[in-house]
C-alpha cells in the first residue's frame, strides 16, 4: 500500500513538472510573440499526427504470376483438387476477417458456425476458380496489406510449382529447371518474399502473443493445419508417381487422405503444424527451398491468428505487430536454423502429429503421440527435440498402439527430464532427445529376457530391408525413438548398424 | 442534322466518356466503363496484360438513334502500381444520323496508384491523351486529368472518381456534316460521381451501381446527371466478363446504353538473369 502510495506520488509530482515545463514553454512562445506559437502548434500537433499516418501510407503491389505453358495446367488436370484450393483461400480469409472484426465474439463463431459452413458447404462445393481473398476479408486486408500481399504472393508460387508437377510435357529434369524459375520469379518481389532459410519453432511458437489461436479455437486451427498438410502434401503424389496414373491415383488418394481428417474432429485433425521434410520428404528433397518457403508461410499463417486472437496485443498494436512477425519471416537471419536442423525437427515433431505422410499411409489415420497443440521445443543448431513447454505425450510409450485411436488421456510425463537440452548431434545419430529416465516403461516382456542382441540386430534388420517398413518406421518417430533407446543397450557395431538403418536418407 | 450530331456525339462518347479505361484482371478491380463509369484506384498488376476483347455498348438517344461501339484496349502493368493502355473505340452510327462505321479516336492513358488503402482510403491519379483520329475521333487531342479514391467498408466499397479536361470548349454545336459534326463533341469538362459495389466472393460476383455528374465542354451545356448498374464475373482465371445498363437521368440526350464485353489476362514472358 505504501508502494502505491509513493509511487502515485511519484507520477503526480512528474505531471506537475511537466505542466510546469509546458507552461513555461507557453509563456516564452507569449513573449517571443502569438504567431510563433500559433505556428508551431499546429506544425507540433502535425508532426504527431504524421507518424501514425506515415505507418498506414501503403505502397505495396501486385506482379502478375510467372507466364509460362504450364499456367493452370494443375487446374485442368486436378480439377477437384485445384477446387480444394479454392476452398482454402475461402477459409484463411474469413477466419481472419472474422478475428479482427468480431474480437469479441464466441468460439462457436469460428468453431461451430463458420466452421460446418467450410466443412459441409464450401468445402463440399468449391468455388472454380481462385477467390479474390481481399473481397472476403476487406477489413483485414485493410488492416495489414503488407501481409496479405506476403501470402498472396507466396499462394501464387504454391500454384505455380503444381502447375509445373502435374505437366506431363516436362520431364524430371525440366521440372527442376522450372520449378528453379518460379523461385526465382518470386524472389524479385523482395518485399513479399518469405525467407528460404528454415525459422525455428520459436519463431511461431513462443512469442508473447503464441498458442491464442489453437488454445480458443483448437477445431479451427486444426482445420488450417488440414490446409496446409495438404496444401504441402498434395505435392508428394505429383513427385512420387512416375507416370500419368500414378499421380492421378496418388492425388485421389491425398485428397481422400484429407476429408479422412475431417471425420472426427478435432481428434483426426493435425496435432502439430504439418512440416514439410515430414510429410511431402520427397518434395522437400527435391526442393528444399521451395519447402522452407512453404513452412514458413505456414507458421506465418499461425502468426496472424495468434496476435488477431490474443487478447494481450491492444487492437492498436496488432498492425504493429504483425508487420513486424512478417519482417522476422521475410529476413534471413531471425530465428534462423541450418537445414540439417530444421530436416531434424520436422522429424522429431513427429509425422504421426502432423497428419501422417502424404503418400504411401496406412487406411487408419496415424495416432498422434502428443496432446493436441504441444509445443515442443528443439536445439536450433541439432533440430533435436530438447522439451516440451505446453502439452504432453499421449501414448504409453511401453505398449505402444499406433493402429487404434488416441486416448484422450494424456499420459503424465511428471518423471520425465524434458529440460535439459540434449547434447549436440548431427543428423546422422540422432537419438531421443528425450530423457526417458523417470519414466516407468512397465516390466519387460518375459519373452524379451530370452532374446539376444545380435537377434534383435538380425529381426530389426531384416524387418527395415522392407521399404514400406522402413518408411512406416521412420515415419513414426515415437516408434523410431524406441527403437534407436533400445539399440543404445546393444554393442557397438550392432549399434551403429542399426542406428544407420534409422537414421534418415540425405538428400 | 440533329440526328447526326446526336448519333456522333454518341460515337464520340464511347470514346471519351468511357474512355479513362483501366483495365484489371478479374472481377474485383473495376475498370472505367466496364461496366460503369466509376473505378477503383487499383492499376493492374505489375508485368499483366489486359485484352478488352470484345467490349460491346449500344447507346440509344432519345430521339431514337441506335450507336454501337466496340472498344478494343490493352492495358500492361508497367511499373509498381503503374499502369499503361491503349484503346482504339469504333463506331457503327444510326442510317438516320448520316451512318457509317468509324474509328472514334485513340485513347492512351496511364494510371498510377498512389498507395493501398489502411485507415487511409486508397487514391489514384490518371491521365488520358485522346487523339484526333478516325472519322469519329474527337477535333483535336484532349488532355484529361482524374483523381480516384477507394474506400473498403465491411460490405461494400465506394469509389469516388473526379475527372477534368483540359482545352478550349467547343460552340459549333449542330448542323454540320459528320466529320465536323465531331465539334459536338461529348468531351466533358469534367465528370464527378461515386459507384458502390458490393461482391460476392465465393461466386466471384461484384454488383456495382454509380451516380455521376458531368459538364459537357460544349459552350452552353447543361450539367448531365448520369446512373448505371451492372455485374462483373470471373469466369474463369484468365476471362472476367461484365454486363451494364444506364441512363443519363438530366441533360439534352437522355440516352439509355447497354454494354457487355470480356476481359482477358496475360503475363509478360520472364527469364531469369
Amino acid at each position: 500500500m505504501m508502494r502505491g502510495i509513493l509511487m502515485r506520488k511519484a507520477l503526480e509530482k512528474a505531471m506537475l513538472m511537466h505542466a510546469m515545463l509546458m507552461r513555461a514553454m507557453l509563456m516564452r512562445g507569449r513573449r517571443m510573440g502569438g504567431a510563433i506559437t500559433r505556428r508551431v502548434a499546429p506544425a507540433l500537433l502535425l508532426a504527431a499526427a504524421a507518424q501514425p499516418l506515415r505507418a498506414q501510407w501503403v505502397t505495396t503491389f501486385e506482379t502478375f504470376y510467372l507466364a509460362a505453358p504450364h499456367n493452370w495446367t494443375f487446374r485442368n488436370s486436378y480439377q477437384s483438387a485445384d477446387r480444394l484450393f479454392n476452398a482454402f483461400d475461402y477459409g484463411h480469409a474469413i477466419l481472419y476477417e472474422t478475428l479482427w472484426r468480431k474480437p469479441g465474439a464466441p468460439a462457436a463463431e469460428l468453431e461451430v458456425r463458420i466452421y460446418d459452413r467450410l466443412t459441409k458447404q464450401v468445402l463440399v462445393r468449391p468455388p472454380s476458380v481462385p477467390l479474390e481473398e481481399v473481397a472476403i476479408e476487406p477489413m483485414y486486408a485493410r488492416l495489414a496489406p503488407e501481409a496479405k500481399a506476403m501470402f498472396d504472393w507466396s499462394h501464387v508460387l504454391h500454384r505455380q510449382i503444381y502447375d509445373v508437377l502435374a505437366d506431363e510435357r516436362l520431364d524430371g529434369a525440366a521440372k527442376d529447371a522450372e520449378v528453379a524459375r518460379l523461385i526465382a520469379y518470386y524472389k524479385t518481389r523482395p518485399d513479399l518474399t518469405f525467407s528460404s532459410k528454415p525459422k525455428s519453432m520459436e519463431l511461431m511458437q513462443e512469442q508473447p502473443y503464441s498458442l491464442a489461436f489453437r488454445q480458443k479455437y483448437p477445431k479451427f486451427n486444426g482445420l488450417i493445419w488440414g490446409y496446409h498438410w495438404f496444401q504441402v502434401g498434395l505435392y508428394e503424389p505429383l513427385l512420387v508417381g512416375t507416370t500419368s496414373e500414378e499421380r492421378q491415383a496418388g492425388v485421389r488418394r491425398t485428397v481422400a487422405r484429407f476429408w479422412q481428417m475431417l471425420t472426427d474432429v478435432p481428434r483426426t485433425l493435425p496435432h502439430q503444424m504439418p512440416m514439410t521434410a515430414a510429410i511431402a520428404p520427397q518434395f522437400a528433397a527435391r526442393y528444399p527451398e521451395a519447402a522452407i518457403i512453404f513452412d514458413n508461410l505456414h507458421s506465418m499463417h499461425d502468426v496472424v491468428s495468434d496476435i488477431l486472437t490474443n487478447p494481450s496485443v491492444p487492437r492498436n498494436r496488432k498492425r504493429a505487430e504483425i508487420i513486424r512477425a512478417a519482417r522476422m519471416f521475410r529476413d534471413d537471419t531471425s530465428y534462423v536454423m541450418p537445414v540439417a536442423a530444421w530436416r531434424v525437427m520436422s522429424l522429431e515433431m513427429g509425422v504421426e502429429n502432423m497428419g501422417g505422410p502424404a503418400v504411401g499411409f496406412d487406411v487408419a489415420l496415424p495416432t498422434p503421440t502428443v496432446s493436441y497443440g504441444a509445443v515442443m521445443q528443439h536445439d536450433r543448431q541439432t533440430g533435436r527435440m530438447t522439451g516440451m513447454t505446453v502439452g504432453t505425450m499421449t501414448v504409453d510409450h511401453a505398449g505402444m498402439s499406433h493402429g487404434t485411436p488416441a486416448t484422450p488421456a494424456a499420459v503424465d510425463h511428471t518423471g520425465m527430464n524434458h529440460g535439459a537440452p540434449a547434447a549436440p548431434s548431427t543428423a546422422a545419430t540422432v537419438s531421443a532427445a528425450v530423457d526417458h529416465a523417470g519414466m516407468d516403461h512397465g516390466p519387460p516382456a518375459p519373452a524379451a529376457a530370452s532374446v539376444t542382441a545380435s537377434s534383435i540386430v538380425l529381426l530389426q534388420k531384416r524387418l527395415l530391408a522392407d521399404s514400406v517398413i522402413r518408411r512406416r518406421v521412420m515415419a513414426d518417430t515415437s516408434l523410431r525413438r524406441m527403437l534407436l533407446q533400445q539399440a543404445d543397450g546393444l554393442g557397438e557395431r550392432e549399434r551403429v548398424e542399426l542406428r544407420t538403418l534409422l537414421t534418415p536418407a540425405r538428400p | 442534322m440533329m440526328h447526326i450530331s446526336i448519333g456522333v456525339s454518341g460515337a464520340v462518347l464511347l470514346a471519351v466518356v468511357s474512355a479513362p479505361v483501366q483495365a484489371q484482371t478479374d472481377y474485383y478491380n473495376t475498370d472505367a466503363g466496364r461496366p460503369v463509369l466509376m473505378e477503383d484506384a487499383y492499376a493492374l498488376e505489375r508485368r499483366g496484360f489486359e485484352l478488352q476483347v470484345a467490349p460491346l455498348r449500344l447507346t440509344r438517344s432519345r430521339a431514337g438513334v441506335y450507336t454501337w461501339g466496340v472498344e478494343p484496349e490493352l492495358a500492361f502493368g508497367i511499373f509498381n502500381r503503374t499502369q499503361v493502355e491503349i484503346g482504339m473505340p469504333v463506331a457503327q452510327v444510326d442510317q438516320r444520323a448520316g451512318g457509317g462505321l468509324g474509328i472514334s479516336g485513340v485513347e492512351i492513358s496511364a494510371l498510377h496508384t498512389l498507395n493501398v488503402e489502411t485507415s487511409i482510403p486508397a487514391f489514384a491519379i490518371a491521365a488520358d491523351l485522346l487523339l484526333p483520329v478516325g472519322r469519329f475521333g474527337p477535333p483535336r487531342t484532349y488532355v484529361s486529368l482524374k483523381g480516384i479514391m477507394t474506400r473498403t467498408f465491411p460490405a461494400f466499397r465506394v469509389h469516388v472518381n473526379a475527372q477534368y479536361t483540359l482545352g478550349s470548349s467547343v460552340t459549333n454545336a449542330t448542323g454540320a456534316p459528320i466529320g465536323a459534326a465531331a465539334q459536338n463533341i461529348e468531351v466533358s469538362r469534367w465528370v464527378a460521381g461515386a459507384a458502390v459495389d458490393r461482391a460476392l466472393p465465393l461466386r466471384s460476383l461484384l454488383m456495382t451501381a454509380e451516380l455521376y455528374a458531368r459538364q459537357p465542354i460544349v459552350v452552353g451545356g447543361s450539367v448531365e446527371l448520369n446512373t448505371g448498374a451492372g455485374v462483373r464475373y470471373q469466369l474463369s482465371p484468365r476471362w472476367a466478363m461484365d454486363a451494364g445498363v444506364g441512363r443519363a437521368l438530366s441533360g439534352d440526350d437522355h440516352a439509355w446504353f447497354l454494354t457487355g464485353g470480356g476481359a482477358y489476362a496475360f503475363g509478360l514472358p520472364w527469364r531469369a538473369r
